[in-house]
């Protein structure tokens, strides 16, 4: 075990806030009840369950009833697209999703796919932001549902949600009625000020873990009228829409860490946004030949993704984890079969740069020192594989 | 994915590590199907190998490979070197996935490849 420990894969998790932490356990011990119970344990759980609600739905500006509890993100993600596919199947069987969507939402519209479903995937451009032409070209008489994630795993990239969602109500003015539009917003809840009233969309996904909340606890955001075919059945739970006892400890967690995002959203942003670029500053000028994948502008001001020439990402990861510096790298090599990052390589990209690249991501915990630390051991780091490489011998 | 120990330690700590100008048996390889690659060269005098140098791109098992390649053949006889299989590079690293045995798979081709010139000459 390493001296030192640096988390900077806030992305992929958060650690548990204290503070929810403590509220967290206090459910655990004091709202055993059942929710759907009508006797005053069962009544003191639905109570919490409730409060909670309108913290996670405050989150977004959607009403309470508009949040459905999940398990998280997949799950939320699953609901929604197989939700309306399969409730809308009189109304048409086309989706349309973007190159960059996390697996839950790449997978299930895959799946789908199989079924008899049709798929448009809206390409990226270098920026790795989707374009409202390519959508407008791709939009079809038999089109039920827009699925394009709100901001990027992998290279932070904010898509144009409210423009989508624009064009969504224009569609249904001039018509189109049965066109949904959802958005995966897994990453960006509790990191940007979300309305949904703003971004026009249909259905949202959160997930606790990504928000200083544990895991197995995420909420699906619907419009009060869509109708959606539950995929968990068998039980009145969430107005049908997800059958089984309410998880209450995990949604009182999700609750008070939504409402802990809401009131230092700011201030959070500002951090993270402080340390990520101390990080590209000092990145940029210890390291030479660096490539920062994602528009330098429109991502999440917490998370940095970039590609190191002559080296692959997976070897640089273990050499900072032998340090105690935590990141992720979207690539993978199995079985002698190349597989970079998919989200790399729609920016146009070669394998190299794609097999190349990391993320970084900060969170409130982070400091300053432990930045000025995880950069020594990156240069370090990038600096023996590039001693290694016989890639540097025909480049420098 | 977890590595052993032996492993992280020549990540960390690449050995024989660099080209070696003076070398008079080479090779350069590629895995065709994931781009990694392994470079050799070696100086083999008297029919041993004295002095083994190496340079790798890709996965983390590729770089270890290497790495360990080069210390299971410095200082053995070439017929000795050319015995190597991929069994005892996995023995030497303390095992793989299997999903990356072809990192083994391209040292140990890659090894051949240098040596059949001196094979050859034989």
């Amino acid at each position: 075990m390493p001296l030192r420990r640096v988390y900077l894969d806030n992305s992929a998790t958060t650690p548990v806030d204290p503070r929810v932490a403590a509220v967290m356990s206090r459910a655990v011990v004091e709202n055993f009840g059942n929710a759907s119970s009508v006797h005053g344990f069962g009544q003191q759980a639905r109570a919490a369950i409730d409060r909670a609600r309108r913290e996670v739905a405050a989150l977004i500006g959607a009403r309470q009833n508009e949040i459905v509890f999940t398990s998280g993100g997949t799950e939320s993600n699953n609901l929604a697209i197989r939700g309306i596919c399969e409730a809308a199947t009189a109304h048409g069987r086309h989706i349309i999703t973007s190159v960059i969507e996390h697996p839950s939402v790449a997978g299930v519209c895959a799946e789908l796919e199989k079924r008899g479903w049709q798929v448009t995937r809206l390409p990226v451009y270098g920026n790795g932001i989707v374009g409202i032409e390519d959508l407008a070209a791709s939009i079809r008489p038999d089109t039920i549902l827009i699925s394009v994630m709100l901001a990027n795993n992998e290279i932070g990239t904010i898509q144009p949600v409210n423009e989508i969602g624009a064009f969504v109500r224009e569609k249904r003015t001039a018509g189109h009625k049965h066109l949904w539009f959802h958005t995966d917003a897994v990453q960006a809840a509790g990191r940007l000020p979300l309305n949904v009233e703003e971004i026009g969309c249909d259905l949202l996904t959160m997930s606790g873990h990504k928000l200083y909340a544990p895991k197995g606890i995420g909420a699906l955001y619907v419009r009060r009228g869509v109708r959606l075919h539950g995929q968990n059945v068998g039980g009145h739970q969430e107005r049908e829409r997800r059958a089984g006892t309410e998880n209450v400890p995990g949604i009182v967690a999700f609750g008070e860490a939504a409402k802990l995002a809401r009131e230092e959203l700011e201030q959070r942003s500002l951090h993270d946004r402080m340390l990520r670029d101390k990080f590209e500053g000092a990145v940029r000028e210890r390291i030479p030949d660096v490539v920062m994948n994602g528009d330098p502008e429109l991502r999440l001001s917490h998370l940095s993704n970039i590609s190191f020439r002559f080296i692959e990402g997976e070897g640089l990861l273990i050499n900072l984890d032998l340090e105690g510096v935590a990141v992720s790298t979207g690539s993978a090599c199995s079985s002698g079969t190349l597989e970079p990052s998919p989200v790399i390589r729609a920016l146009g990209v070669d394998d190299e740069r794609a097999r190349g690249s990391l993320r970084f991501s900060f969170g409130k915990d982070n400091t300053e020192a432990e930045v000025d630390y995880a950069v020594e051991v990156l240069a370090r780091a990038v600096e023996r594989l590039r001693s290694l490489s016989p890639l540097t011998l025909v480049s420098h | 994915m977890s590595y052993s120990a032996t492993f992280k330690e020549h990540l960390a700590h690449p050995r024989n590590a660099g080209e070696l100008p003076e070398a008079n048996a080479t090779a350069d390889e590629t895995n065709p199907i994931c781009g990694d690659r392994l470079r050799l060269s070696l100086i083999i005098k008297d029919d041993r190998i004295e002095t083994a140098r190496y340079l790798a791109y890709g996965c983390p098992p590729t770089l270890v490979c290497g790495s360990v390649l080069t210390e299971l053949i410095s200082g053995k006889t070439v017929a000795e070197a050319k015995k190597l299989i991929r069994a005892d590079l996995l023995d030497a690293i303390g095992g793989l996935p299997s999903r990356k045995h072809h990192a083994a798979a391209l040292a140990i081709e890659t090894l051949n490849k240098a040596l059949e010139p001196q094979m050859n000459t034989d």
